[in-house]
């Protein structure tokens, strides 16, 4: 047997026994998973349709510690025929936040059994989104994939829904305020225009 | 941010779990073939019996529910439980408890999913807001009507923070008081945003989000005080929230609801305290008389009214389920596309959890070059899925306006026979939830002890099967329940049809209600309707679902 045979029937049984990700309705979602033969840490993987390609990335482990070891593993496949893009794929990194800071490149990776890997290692806890990028006929393909590093808190949404209610509540007391003023200038009009108010 | 790129040797690559481990779909059984056979051999036998049978005028029509005896017994079981119950309803404390408990675990909700681990199925906000509360609500519905929107978070928390006061009236100036204006009143809000919230569930995959699920439900607890700040009463419940419009709705069909038990006392009643309230207890939130109130739609179960009636009138009373949706409920055309959507919806979130559903949405996607999360394509799908169930309505009552030949408005007709959809989208709405109610919920305590899912796993295979195979009800005792209830949902849906094809005969004047040689065509475009949305109904339930998480 050629030795790379084991490899590519390894690789067609994973696809063959593998079902699509857990999220039963929902592509371009990541899901977890846990391996049940081994005590790895759990996984993650998500699926996603874009222009001619199918695309499978996985995350391992799915929440790696700041400083940890971690990999991204992506698949390509033409929709049309199931061939296995065997391009070049770069990786880079940015924050998953509503003000992202620039984007940092990771490195390009060719193909290795149909798969390309990118090992990485993120220094600081937080919410990240690892991007990949391929050229196929001459058209760009674009993949985000997010990916939690550590255990980032996350207040801000708190303090936006605080603020909005402040500010409401803010802006009623004063037209309640104004309200109240308009009523006791209508009662009493010469007190009011002395600024009495009539306590 | 600081990434540094390693290397990933071969050898690594080959033992890499992230190839194999990834989950297979489980999916819920569907009916059998038996079962299906049987359920549309009634259906279809109801509507051949029913389209050679004569319209059923006001009077007339077998009604099941006056055929239960009522005798000593009954009225004594009635009275004990008024007399026990009663006075536990009077006192303000049983629902704010009860407030209190349900805020509680909203507020934990919205901790677990901002802080708490993103594996859906470990994660409190996920498992309680989608598995249990969305799917239950509908159950609670059937057993105690709008009592949910009674202990409802969002109202709740925006109440206390107008009014500053953990029950009655608190402070009067919190709220600007202003009239919703006149655009606004109605159901429309409503409907778009459930058509909102089916999107941002079934097509964004909110239900496996933690984060996303404390966005929204902050988002409902902030639009909830910005209402209570700013207009009169609670115009949320009454206009804008998705969830109350669709409870009412729903509730109309309920056996239980918030009643007077004496309707004289009400029509001597010169001070209406459950309008106004009284010193103590907050008005109305949704502007009703008790005593003038013919449907539960706009009910929302707040106990004010049992609180501040000073006979002592107003209590849960039983009913002849759907006695509203028969004649009572008063039709009105913007309550009446919310029942189409409710249909509509109800079907799709069936079809897209149907093991073809996603196969067929990518090559639909392939073919107009969406891509990504294929929201373009999941968007166009959720459209026709409404305007399929909205255009063939439609037509069965513009078919069934000609056959009447009365001259009745489309709009008055198209609203009418709308009160049919109810039951259709209620009973399959049930069938549906069954399957994630039974197995899909499992592990709540373990989640309370956690809720954050600290240090917690993913679901592994051996996990899900244990859910599938231990549904917390015989599979053969489901499949009975799923396919009663699609008979039940039919044999109301019929029943409705008959009566407002009746009313609309008798109320538009032309041809006599009750005329058999005439009348009984005029009903077949919309007992074929209903006899059509229950075989699809049928179908959806025949196939396997897949679950949720």
């Amino acid at each position: 047997m050629p030795p790379r045979l084991p490899t590519l029937m390894m690789l067609l049984s994973t696809w063959l026994l593998c079902a699509p990700v857990q999220a039963h309705h929902v592509l371009g979602r990541p899901a977890y998973a846990l391996s049940e033969d081994s005590n790895t840490p759990p996984s993650m993987a998500m699926e996603t349709q874009i222009g001619d390609y199918f695309v499978t990335m996985m995350a391992f482990p799915a929440f790696p510690r700041p400083g940890e070891t971690a990999r991204v593993n992506l698949y390509a496949r033409r929709i049309e025929d199931g061939a296995p893009f065997t391009g070049e794929v770069a990786f880079s990194l940015r924050d998953d936040t509503w003000l992202p800071a620039s984007e940092e490149p990771i490195g390009t990776q060719p193909v290795d059994d149909n798969v390309f890997r990118q090992g990485f290692i993120i220094s600081e806890a937080g919410e990240y989104i690892v991007t990949a990028r391929f050229h196929a006929a001459g058209q760009p393909y674009v993949i985000d994939f997010p990916m939690r590093v550590g255990d980032p808190a996350s207040v801000t949404p708190l303090v936006v829904a605080g603020g909005v209610v402040l500010s409401l509540l803010v802006g009623v007391n004063v037209a309640q305020r104004r309200r109240i003023a308009r009523r006791r200038a209508r009662v009493h009009p010469a007190r009011s225009a002395t600024g009495d108010g009539g306590a | 941010m600081a990434v540094t790129a390693t290397d990933v040797g071969i050898g690594d690559a080959l033992i890499d779990p992230a190839l194999c481990d990834t989950p297979g779909m489980m999916t819920h059984p569907g009916l059998p073939t038996a079962w299906v056979w049987g359920v549309a051999a009634i259906a279809v036998a109801m509507f051949l019996w029913n389209a050679a049978a004569p319209v059923a005028g006001r009077a007339a029509g077998f009604n099941a529910w006056s055929a239960i005896p009522r005798g000593r017994l009954g009225r004594g079981i009635r009275e004990w439980l008024l007399d026990a119950t009663l006075p536990i309803l009077r006192t303000p404390w049983l629902l704010l408890t009860l407030r209190l408990l349900v805020a509680t675990l909203f507020i934990m909700v919205i901790a677990a999913g901002l802080f708490g681990t993103p594996i859906p199925e470990r994660n409190l906000a996920t498992v309680l807001t989608w598995n249990l509360w969305w799917t239950g609500l509908v159950f609670a519905v059937f057993f105690v009507g709008s009592a949910w929107c009674a202990i409802c978070p969002w109202e709740a928390i925006a109440g206390w923070i107008t009014r500053r006061h953990p029950w009655g009236r608190g402070r009067a100036d919190g709220s600007l008081g202003l009239r919703v204006p006149r655009m606004l009143r109605n159901v429309w809000p409503a409907t778009l945003m459930f058509i909102g919230l089916t999107w941002l569930e079934l097509g964004m995959g909110i239900t496996t989000s933690p984060y996303a699920t404390a966005l929204l439900s902050l988002f409902m607890v902030v639009l909830a005080t910005a209402s209570a700040l700013l207009f009169e009463r609670s115009a949320m419940c009454r206009w804008f929230c998705p969830v109350g419009r669709t409870v009412g709705l729903y509730s109309t069909l309920s056996p239980v609801a918030l009643r007077p038990l004496d309707a004289e006392v009400c029509a001597r009643c010169e001070t209406l305290e459950c309008y106004h309230g009284d010193d103590r207890i907050a008005p109305c939130p949704t502007h009703q008389v008790m005593g003038r109130m013919r449907e539960n739609t706009d009910c929302t179960s707040c106990g004010n009214c049992t609180q501040s009636c000073p006979q002592a009138n107003i209590a849960w009373r039983w009913r002849e389920p759907g006695r509203e949706a028969l004649d009572a409920a008063r039709p009105r055309v913007d309550t009446a596309w919310l029942m189409v959507v409710l249909l509509a919806l109800t079907g799709f979130h069936g079809l897209t959890m149907m093991p073809f559903w996603e196969p067929t949405l990518r090559d639909f996607a392939h073919r107009i070059g969406d891509s990504g999360q294929l929201l373009l394509s999941f968007s166009v799908a959720l459209s026709l899925a409404l305007l399929i169930p909205l255009i063939v309505y439609t037509g069965a009552t513009t078919l069934t306006r000609r056959l009447l030949g009365n001259g009745a408005e489309p709009g008055r007709v198209f609203s009418t026979l709308a009160f049919a959809c109810l039951p259709l989208a209620f009973s399959y709405h049930l069938a549906h939830n069954l399957n994630h109610l039974l197995r899909e919920t499992g592990d709540l305590p373990v989640l309370l002890a956690n809720p954050l899912g600290q240090g917690a796993l993913p679901l592994s295979e051996a996990e899900h099967y244990l859910r599938y195979l231990n549904p917390g009800l015989p599979q053969d005792g489901l499949f009975l329940f799923q396919s009663s209830l699609l008979v039940l949902g039919l044999w109301l849906a019929v029943r409705i049809v008959r009566r407002r094809i009746g009313s609309l005969l008798g109320r538009t004047g032309g041809v006599a209600p009750v005329n058999g040689a005439v009348a009984r065509w005029r009903n077949v475009p919309m007992l074929g309707f209903v006899t059509g949305v229950t075989l699809y109904h049928l179908w959806l339930l025949a196939h396997p679902m897949i679950m949720r998480m």
